[in-house]
Order: structure tokens, then sequence, then C-alpha cells
């Protein structure tokens, strides 16, 4: 007897719900949504900033394949309300998928804010991709790129790990507020701008606290991601004067391995980095050049090692005197500190940090001619 | 002619009045005037020429043989005799009653099964007449274990059922728990075994199955020899076969006829097929009404360009089509051939194709809504795909209110009640849930036949 | 079936087994790291540390109820503290059990409500949910426990989701081990985080049932080992992919987790974590509502399965009380601190059961 009161119970309750629903709530159905792909955010003053979403358009009757809209606001959901009233639909943030900052805000305001507003909240995805942008966000929305028809894709894809931008760090909202939070890291977020009808990556944009420092570039970028242990780098172009005159070549890595150690002290600190890299030469120009026929490549890989362990030490030591550890190279003493860890900490270490750098280069092949 | 006789052949008359196909034979033979009583509508010319005619003229001592005395006064069991095919032979002159077994109604012949065929192995299916049936399956179990008991259920009717077991295998309680249920039953007519089924379920209210149904014999021998009890009625093709389990009715007895990886694969296919077909559209309403981030990006741009064009919120559309289809499947049912197929491709084309281009439904929705009806009618036991028919609204229900959380709800529900079910006394969900180690070797994967000896725990047989 | 006073034994090894297993993992789980966080990175070693303390918690229990094999706990107190003190202990039981049912099913809801169906209010869920709980519920203590296997096997792929994390995580954050810094601290996970865990002290009420009385300590402890190692696995992989400030400020930390993962077909898999979360919460809550139930069956002498309705009635108007977030989050929480007194509570029974025992033999 229970059981079947407590069925008919749910089915009654189910059909009523089905039926109350359709008038009193109001779920608003796919096709009257509208998903913002792109959110970019300007400096105006202190507390000011402009808001800029970009939502494509399904429709193939639309005369342009991205909507955007534009306000000016104090606070983020404060904006989103107001674009409400621009726009016919109601905007969600449920497939969001690339964060922009100016520079200038990056510089002058305070972008944890923000993204620690969208990483509250619950419907953003922890996987969007953050970049900074020289000029204004706004204007790179807007433009009319002509052969990539929509900014959502475009930008969303530019800044998708691939192998030719290796040295791009693909921040994410999560990867960020980790490495903001974690004192042991210093935050990094690729860094693109307008260039004619393209949007191009810059660089590397290296953070000090909760503002941005300075613009890095590729190169250097490439050795935060090959000490963050990045298996698969970029096309390594190189310009050596090792003896033999100048000599460039480019070397396609295939594969990086890396090992860090310390001494583990406080008061002397060492860090011993060491690189496996294997490539492959594809081009070389130079005095050497019949080291494709001699097969003379272990004196060339020697050389290679050499010229990379130089520029590898030279651009940490900046970034120790600039007091910034983006690749989390004070982890390796946190490990064996006891008591907290804090961003004082880190900076002491990065001071007095000595490195020494061993790099093992093996050309794995050179082409298919011998 | 005495005056007994006259009443006893006036009393038959009487009770038999406006039966019109009664016959009353009168004939004169080496013992004195015999009167034949026997329905025309049951007995075929030929048989009562050579069993009562032939005898009769020429060696009556024969009739003495095989035929039985029954009491003069007796009027029930004369009639029950009567109405079961048997011919009364009335001596006068000793005012005996005898009477011989001379069923012999037209039944079909042996043929294959439409609804459960294969590709190899045998052929042939159960017919209506209970003879046939159980010869079907004795030839199969040459043993003089096989027990056959007959019993009759239906207040009216007196229809004939049959329940067949192994002695030396079979569980002794579970035979006594089905005879006692089938004694209790007061029902008055039976068309077909399925009506008697749910009589004798542990759990009638539920919409799932709970024995297996089957018309072919090889099926049902393999059953028997496991250890099940079967039943099979008079005038009705199927058998049922007590007790069984939730995955036995995603098996098909071809699986054993094919390897063990094809039969192991298609086994999978079924079942995940089940849950599959019952989660598609549930699915496809709770990612755009409610939770519309599960989905990638460019899948949702092409959807929100499906659904722009159609007026109806998910849930209304998903309960439109679905009862376009379950409309489609009854009326190509119910139609006769010759009207059906084009009647089907109005159907089909017309309802699917224009339904689209008037922009009524979207066409996602409809390759979802197909893929789901056809994965409906994987599990080879017809009554499980209509059971799943049935459950599929409750989950579309509960999605269109509550989304994906709607949806395992629902899910805990199905699990909830398939545990609770029993079948015969053992439990439904077993070999997964009191867990059996043995019988998973024949559950969703069937492992090669050399290790499937042993008998399933399901039917609770006697240990040797 | 079994909602009578029938004391046939029905749950085997497996049963138990999973009984326990299932009613330690909540809601609770998913905020462990949350709880933990005043540990910082070092609060990997913490969920084996409850599972210590649970193993030693949970010998007096089982001793206590091998000694009467028949009663269940509401009966001992009864039989050991006279008919009067034991109803109220009983009461007080049953109280609790209700505000934790409670608690459970309202963070639940407000969870997905969260995330899941922003646009609704928890009243709708939370009915539905009561109703299939109460469907569960009268299917006794073996349905429970059969439920319970089936769930643990299917929601146990929901490890897998966690790889990605465990990729983008630094195994380094393990390192200095226990490293925290004052008792305080240390004090205040222990007492946060033991919560999370309870459950096993329901072996108490249903050990009438246990076929194999003898093993059933060996066979719980194995429910609880296993649910201990699945909150290890979490906790320590929250370890590797939170920076501290997160582990602190993250509430469930366990969903984050999966946030951090995506298939080609389907992105988010932290909505499916969620929605598929109720599949153990109904394992948790079904078997405290099946104590309540018997503790009520207890206390008024009389089985019935109407007891059963009335108290998810309450339930359900515990959980919709028009009262503060606060408010609410302090009433369950000092709720709970009433399950501290459930487990040392076999102590002092024991210690009652040995003193009539003395008794009678100086008798």
């Amino acid at each position: 007897m229970s059981r079947k009161v407590l069925c008919l119970m749910l089915f009654l309750q189910l059909f009523l719900l089905v039926a109350c629903s359709s008038h009193k709530e109001k779920n608003v159905p796919l096709e009257d949504v509208g998903m913002v792909g792109i959110i970019a955010f300007d400096y105006i003053d202190k507390d000011n900033m402009k808001l800029t979403v970009a939502i494509p358009q399904y429709s193939p009757d639309a005369q342009r394949s991205t909507q955007t809209f534009s306000v000016v606001t104090e606070l983020v959901s404060n904006g989103v309300v107001e674009i409400e009233k621009l726009s016919d639909k109601k905007i969600v943030f449920n497939q969001l998928r690339v964060v922009l900052f100016n520079e200038e805000f990056t510089r002058e305001g305070n972008i944890r804010k923000v993204i620690e507003h969208l990483y509250r909240r619950a419907e953003v995805g922890n996987n969007v991709l953050i970049a900074v942008v020289k000029e204004k966000g706004e204007d790179m929305l807007k433009y009319n790129y002509p052969d990539k028809p929509n900014i959502n894709f475009y930008l969303n894809d530019l800044l998708q790990p691939s192998i030719n931008t290796a040295f791009n760090p693909n921040t994410t909202i999560r990867d960020f507020m980790y490495t903001i939070t974690n004192p042991v890291y210093d935050p990094v977020i690729p860094f693109i701008d307008k260039n004619s009808d393209k949007i191009e990556m810059k660089g590397v944009a290296l953070f000090k606290g909760d503002q941005m420092l300075e613009l890095i570039d590729p190169k250097e970028a490439l050795v935060i991601q090959a000490i963050q242990g990045r298996k698969n780098l970029a096309p390594l172009s190189m310009r050596m004067e090792q003896g033999h005159g100048v000599e460039k070549l480019l070397i396609d890595l295939v594969q990086n391995d890396v090992q860090i150690k310390s001494n583990k002290s406080m008061t002397s600190p060492k860090l011993t980095l060491s690189f496996e890299i294997k490539g492959t030469l594809v081009e070389y120009k130079g005095e050497r050049s019949h080291v494709f026929t001699t097969g003379k490549l272990a004196d060339l890989e020697k050389d290679v090692s050499k010229e990379l362990e130089q520029d590898i030490k030279k651009f940490l030591y900046k970034l120790n005197e600039l007091q910034v550890d983006p690749s989390g190279l004070s982890e390796y003493f946190r490990m064996y500190y006891r008591g907290k860890w804090s961003r004082e900490k880190k900076r002491e270490i990065l001071d007095k940090l000595e490195i020494d750098v061993h790099v093992k280069t093996s050309i794995i092949s050179t082409g298919t001619l011998k | 002619m005495e005056e007994k006789e006259q009443q006893v052949i006036d009393n038959i008359k009487q009770q038999t009045q406006d039966i019109d196909d009664v016959v009353f034979k009168k004939m004169a033979t080496d013992a004195g005037v015999v009167t034949i009583i026997y329905f025309s509508s049951l007995i075929e010319k030929m048989t009562l020429q050579t069993m009562v005619f032939i005898p009769l003229t020429n060696h009556i001592n024969q009739i003495f043989q095989v035929s039985e005395t029954i009491d003069l006064q007796d009027m029930d069991v004369i009639l029950q005799k009567l109405n079961a095919g048997q011919s009364l032979l009335f001596f006068h002159k000793p005012a005996l009653l005898q009477v011989i077994d001379t069923y012999s109604a037209p039944t079909r012949s042996i043929t294959n099964t439409e609804t459960e065929s294969t590709v190899i192995g045998p052929q042939d299916a159960f017919t209506e007449s209970l003879e046939t049936n159980i010869s079907l399956l004795k030839r199969r179990i040459q043993n003089p274990m096989l027990k056959n008991e007959i019993l009759t259920v239906g207040t009216e009717t007196n229809i004939k059922i049959a329940m067949l077991y192994m002695d030396n295998i079979v569980n002794k309680e579970n035979l006594d728990l089905l005879r006692k249920r089938i004694d209790e039953i007061q029902y008055p007519f039976f068309s077909d075994i399925s009506e008697l089924k749910q009589l004798i379920e542990d759990n009638p209210l539920s919409p799932f199955p709970q024995y297996y149904m089957s018309v072919r014999p090889d099926s049902v021998s393999q059953y028997l020899v496991d250890g099940r009890i079967v039943l099979i009625m008079d005038n009705s093709q199927a058998a049922i076969v007590c007790p069984t389990s939730f995955f036995e009715m995603f098996v098909s007895v071809e699986d054993y006829y094919n390897r063990w990886t094809t039969a192991s694969l298609l086994r999978m296919l079924r079942f995940f097929g089940f849950f599959l077909t019952i989660m598609i559209t549930p699915m496809y309403i709770s990612a755009l009404t409610f939770q519309t981030e599960i989905l990638p990006y460019e899948l949702l741009l092409n959807l929100q360009e499906s659904r722009s064009k159609v007026p109806f919120p998910p849930l209304i559309e998903v309960l439109f089509i679905e009862l376009i289809i379950e409309i489609l499947r009854e009326a190509g049912s119910r139609m006769p051939a010759k009207v059906g197929q084009t009647i089907g491709i109005v159907g089909g084309i017309v309802i699917g194709t224009a339904a689209v281009e008037a922009g009524l439904l979207s066409n996602i929705l409809i390759v979802l809504v197909a893929t789901s009806a056809l994965l409906s009618f994987l599990p080879p036991i017809f009554l499980l795909s209509n059971t799943s028919r049935f459950v599929r609204y409750i989950f579309i229900l509960s999605a269109g209110v509550f989304g994906l959380y709607g949806l395992m709800l629902a899910f805990s529900w199905l699990f909830a009640h398939l545990l609770r079910l029993n079948s015969l006394g053992t439990p439904y969900m077993t070999p997964i849930v009191p867990r059996n180690a043995r019988d998973l070797f024949d559950s969703i994967i069937r492992f090669p036949t050399k290790y499937l000896n042993a008998k399933k725990g399901i039917s609770r047989a006697q240990k040797k | 079936m079994s909602t009578g006073q029938s004391k046939r034994k029905i749950l085997n090894a497996y049963h138990v087994i999973f009984l326990t297993q299932s009613t330690m993992i909540g809601v609770g789980v998913l905020s462990l790291p949350q709880q933990l966080s005043s540990l910082g990175y070092s609060q990997a070693f913490m969920p084996l540390l409850f599972g210590v303390i649970a193993s030693i918690t949970l010998y007096p229990m089982i001793w206590i109820n091998s000694k009467y094999p028949n009663e269940n706990l509401f009966r001992i107190n009864e039989i050991l503290l006279g008919k009067w003190i034991g109803k109220f202990v009983n009461l007080l039981f049953i109280i609790q059990f209700i505000f934790f049912i409670a608690g459970v099913i309202n963070s639940y809801m407000h969870l997905i409500q969260s995330t899941a169906l922003q646009e609704k209010t928890i009243t709708g869920p939370v009915l539905c949910f009561l109703l299939l709980l109460v469907y569960i519920v009268t299917g006794g203590i073996k349905l429970i426990a059969r439920f319970s296997m089936l769930i643990f096997f299917i929601t146990f792929g929901m490890v897998y989701f966690t790889h990605w994390a465990f990729e983008k995580g630094d195994i380094t954050h393990f390192l200095p081990l226990f490293n925290f810094y004052s008792a305080n601290d240390f004090y205040d996970a222990l007492k946060k985080g033991y919560l999370s865990i309870l459950g096993y002290e329901l072996i108490m009420f249903y050990f009438p049932y246990i076929v194999d009385q003898k093993k059933a300590y060996r066979h719980s402890l194995i429910g609880i080992w296993i649910s201990i190692l699945l909150c290890f696995i979490t906790t320590a992989i929250s370890v590797m992919y939170f920076s501290e400030w997160q582990l602190r400020n993250v509430e469930f930390s366990i969903l984050n987790l999966f946030k951090a993962g995506e298939f080609s077909f389907l992105e988010r898999i932290d909505i499916f974590g969620i929605t598929l979360w109720v599949f153990l919460i109904f394992s948790t809550v079904a078997t405290y509502l099946w104590c309540a139930k018997k503790g009520v069956d207890s206390l008024i002498s009389k089985s019935s399965n109407v007891h059963l309705y009335i108290l998810a009635a309450i339930i359900f108007f515990v959980v919709k009380l028009p009262s503060s977030r606060a408010f609410q989050e302090t009433l369950f929480t000092s709720a709970n601190y009433v399950a501290y007194m459930l487990i040392f509570w076999p102590i002092i029974l024991i210690l009652v059961h040995l003193l009539r025992k003395k008794k009678q033999v100086q008798l």
C-alpha cells in the first residue's frame, strides 16, 4: 500500500511541476541566450573600467558574425546588467573563452579583483584563457578582421597551446589564481597586440605582486616554460659566437627534460638546473656548414649547449634582479623549509640565489640529406 | 430401447441442447447398438474413422482395451470429456459408457518465428498446441528427469497449462511457491500466457517483466537444463521461464551460437543501448534548458541555429516528437499490410522532413529521437523494450523539470526500483548485486563456452 | 520487507562493507580539503589519521553490540540505563539524526542550486529528494545496502575525473611533511574534518541484522578504509593542485578538481560530478533515516511506516526553516557535535555494562 502511494505521489508531483513550471519559471531557452565568448576590460581610472563583450551570432542571416557591447562601470556584475539593457538576449558566461585586459589596467589597476570575481562565479569554467592587450581591448574586439570571420574563434585558437607558440604560458583563470595566491610564484600572462590586420602574440607579461612589471620577449619566455618542464618547446633560433665566427642556426626542439636540485640552504641558496634537450638541426648558416656532411655534430652540440647555458643564466639573473620568479624556483627551497612561506622569503632567496645551469644538447637528426 | 438408456441419452441431449455441433450417431456392432456422442468441431473425421468407427465394426475388443469407463450418472465428467474432444461410446445392452480420446482439432504446423528470429541456429518455434510444444521440448531433453505437470486454470474456460522442470536440478521451494500461486488464481479467462504471467509475478505493479518469455524451444530448453521452471499454456505461443534476472533480458539465444567475442560485443551493445535509449533525449533537454555549459562551443552554436526556428521549449518539442514516434509505431503495427507501406513513408519522410523545414522541430533532435527509438528495440525480449518506452517518459519529465539533477534522481529511482524486484524469490539484479562470480561469466560479457559449465545461481539449483 | 521487528539475519559481509563505506562518504567529503586547510599543505595525511581514530573507536561499538547480539543501540540504552534515561538518550540521538540529515540535504541543495539549477528555489528538488528517500528506506536496510553497493561501482569511476588535476598539479607540495606550526591549527582541522567522515557508528543500529557477527569488526574496518583511501586520494590531489589560499577559500574543492578536465564532446565535468553525487547523498542519508525510524519505533514501542513519513515531513520543515543562512550553519554544526557524543557513548555503556555484571556476580 505504502509503495503505491509513494509512487503515485512522485508521478503526480512531477506532472504538477512540469505543468506549472512553464508559466512561473523564466527558464530562458537556448536561442534567447547570448553566450559571451570574450570579455575585455579597459582601464579608465582608479574606479572605473570599460567592459566590452563579444557574443557570436549563430544566425546565418546576421550581418556581422559577432555582436559587441561596451559599457563603463565600476563593478563587473553591474556592467553585465547594463549590457543586458542594450541587448535583447540574456547574457550568460557559460561559454566564456577569453578574458582580455589592457596594459594600463595591469599596470595601474587591480586585475586580481576582477579575475577573482570571475573565479567565484560558478558558471564560468576554470579553463578560460587570459591575455594582456597593448592598446584597448575594445578596439581589438570591434575591429573587422578580413579573413578571420569570427573574433571569438580567432582569439581562442590563437591563445590555445600550439607548437609554434610554446613560449605561451596559456594562463587560465585557475592558473592565474594559483600563481597569484601562491607565495612561490609570480604570474605570467601572454601579451598580444594588433598588427595591421592580424593579432600577434608579442611576448609574455611578467607580474610582480599584483601589477605588471614588464614585457619579456618570446625567447626569454621560452626559458620559463622550459624550466617548468614543458616537453615540447618551440623551434629555437640561435645566434652563436663560440669561436667559429657568427653562426646562425635553427633547432627544432623535440623534447626537453629538466631536473632541478637545490642545496636546501636558506642562507646561501644554490640551484642546479640540468636540461637535456633533443632536437633536429633544421638550418645552419655559418662557417661550419660541413658539419652536415662530416658528422662532427658533437662539437656543434657542445657549442650550442654552452650558448644556451649562457643565455639561460643571463635571463635568470635578470629575473633575480627584478625579484620576480615566474618559474617557481623558490619552490625547491620551500620544500625543505619548516614554517610559513611568504613572498618576502621568496624575494630573500632570489636576492641571494646562485644558479648553475647545465645543458646537454643532442641533435638527433639533420634532415633527410646526408 | 430401454428406459434407462433413453434417459441417459436424453440427459446428455438436454445438457448439450444449444450446442449444435454435437453429434449423436447410432451404430450397430457386434456388441449391440452403440450411440457415439462427440463434438464434431474438435475431432477430425479421419481420427474418428480410424479410432472409433473401424474398430467398432471390425475388432470391437480393441475398443474395450483402448477406452476408459466412466460413470453413467456423473454428468460433469461426461460434459468435461466431451468438451475435451473425447468421444463417448454408449453401449446400450450392458449400459456401459466408454470414452476414447480423439482430440484432433486442427493446429498450426511448426514454422519459424517472426519476432525472435536468429540468423544461425534452429528456426522452429512454439505453436499454439500444448502437445506440439511439449514435444518440441521433450525431443531436446531426452531425460526421464524432465517432469511435466498439467494444471488447469481459468474458472470459465479450464485451459490446460504444463509446468516442466528437471527433477534432479530444480529447487523444490520454487516449485512449491509457483504451484501455490497458480492454485490461488481466480480468473475467468486467459487468452495468452502473458496474462497468466502478470498474475503470478512477485511484483505485479512494476513496469519491468520479471519472468522471461520466449517462443523459441532452443532457448527455453537451455533454461530447463539450468534448473528453471517453464510454464506452457494451451493456445498460447510463448513459454515463460522463471526465475530470471534483469541481465538475462538482454541475452538472446543467438549469443550462444556466436563466438564469445561477437557475443560479448552484441550483449554490451544491447545492455548499454537500453540505458542510452532512456538517456539520450533527456540529456538533450537538460543540456539545452538548464546546463548549457556542458556542451562544447561549436556544437552549441549549431544547436542554437537549429533551435532558433522552433517556437517551443525543448521539453515540449521532445514530448511532441516522442508522441509522434509512438503514434507511428502503434499505427504501423495495427495497420493492414497493404496500407502499411504507404503510411510508413508518409510518417517518416513527410512528418520528419517537412516538420523540420516548417520550423516545428529541430533536425538534430529528430536524429537523436530516431536513434533512441532504434535503440529501444535492441533487447531481445519485447516486453523489456516496451518497458523502456515507458521509462523514457519518466526520465524526460524529470529532466525537463530539474535538468541533469532530475536525470540523476530518475536514475536513483530506477536503481532503487530494480533492486527491490524479485523474480520468484531471487533478487532481480543478480549477478551484480547479490554478487555471484560464476554467473558474471555469462552476464554482460560472455566468456568462451568451455568456462560456462556451472549452473547459474539464479535458479538456486540443488547441489549434487 | 524488514520494517517490522523481524530479526532475520540478512546482511552479509559485502553488505556491511559497503554500508559502512557509503555512509561515510556524504557531502562533507566535497569540502574536506577546505576544512583541513588550517594545516595548509600538510593536510594530506589527515585522512589517514582519521582512519586510525575511526578504527580505534569502532572497537568499543562492536564490543558492546556483541554482548547483546539481537538488540540495536536504542534497546541497549534502555536495558542498561533503565527505561526513562534510555528513552531520553534515544530521543537525543533521534533529534541529532534529524538535524544531521537536514544539514546534509541543506548544504547539498544549496550546492545544486548555486551551480546546476540557478533559477529555481530548493523546494522542488528537496521534495523530490525526500520522496525518493522515503521510497528507498521503506525497502529496509537490505535495499539500502544493495543500493550502496551498486552506487559504489557506478560512482567509483569519478576518481578517473581527477586525473587532469593530477597532471596539472605539483607533487612538490607534499614536502615538507608535517609542516604545521601550532597545535591549535591541528586541533581545528581535526574538529572540522572529522565530521566529514562520520557514519561508521551507525553499525550499532544495524548490528542485529548482520549474519556473521564475529567478523563484523573486520568487515566494517574494510569499509572504513575504502572510504579513507578515497578521501586520502582526493585530498592529496587537492594539495597538489591548489595553492594554500585556494585550499582555504575554495568551497567544494573536489568539484573544483573536476573543473580542470574536459572531453572533446563534453565540457564542465564538474556538473556531472555534482549531479552524480546525489547517489552518494542518498546512500548516506537513507541509513541515517532508517536508524531514526528504528529509534522512533523503539521509543513508542510500535513499528509502523507512518513514523517514516512523519520524520520525512519534519526534515522537510527543518530544511525549509525561514531563517538566515548563518543561523542554519550554526544550528547544523552544533547538532553535529552531538555526533561526537555518539562515538564515545559506547565506552560509557561498556562501563555501565561491566558495573552491572559485577553487581550480578556479587549478588
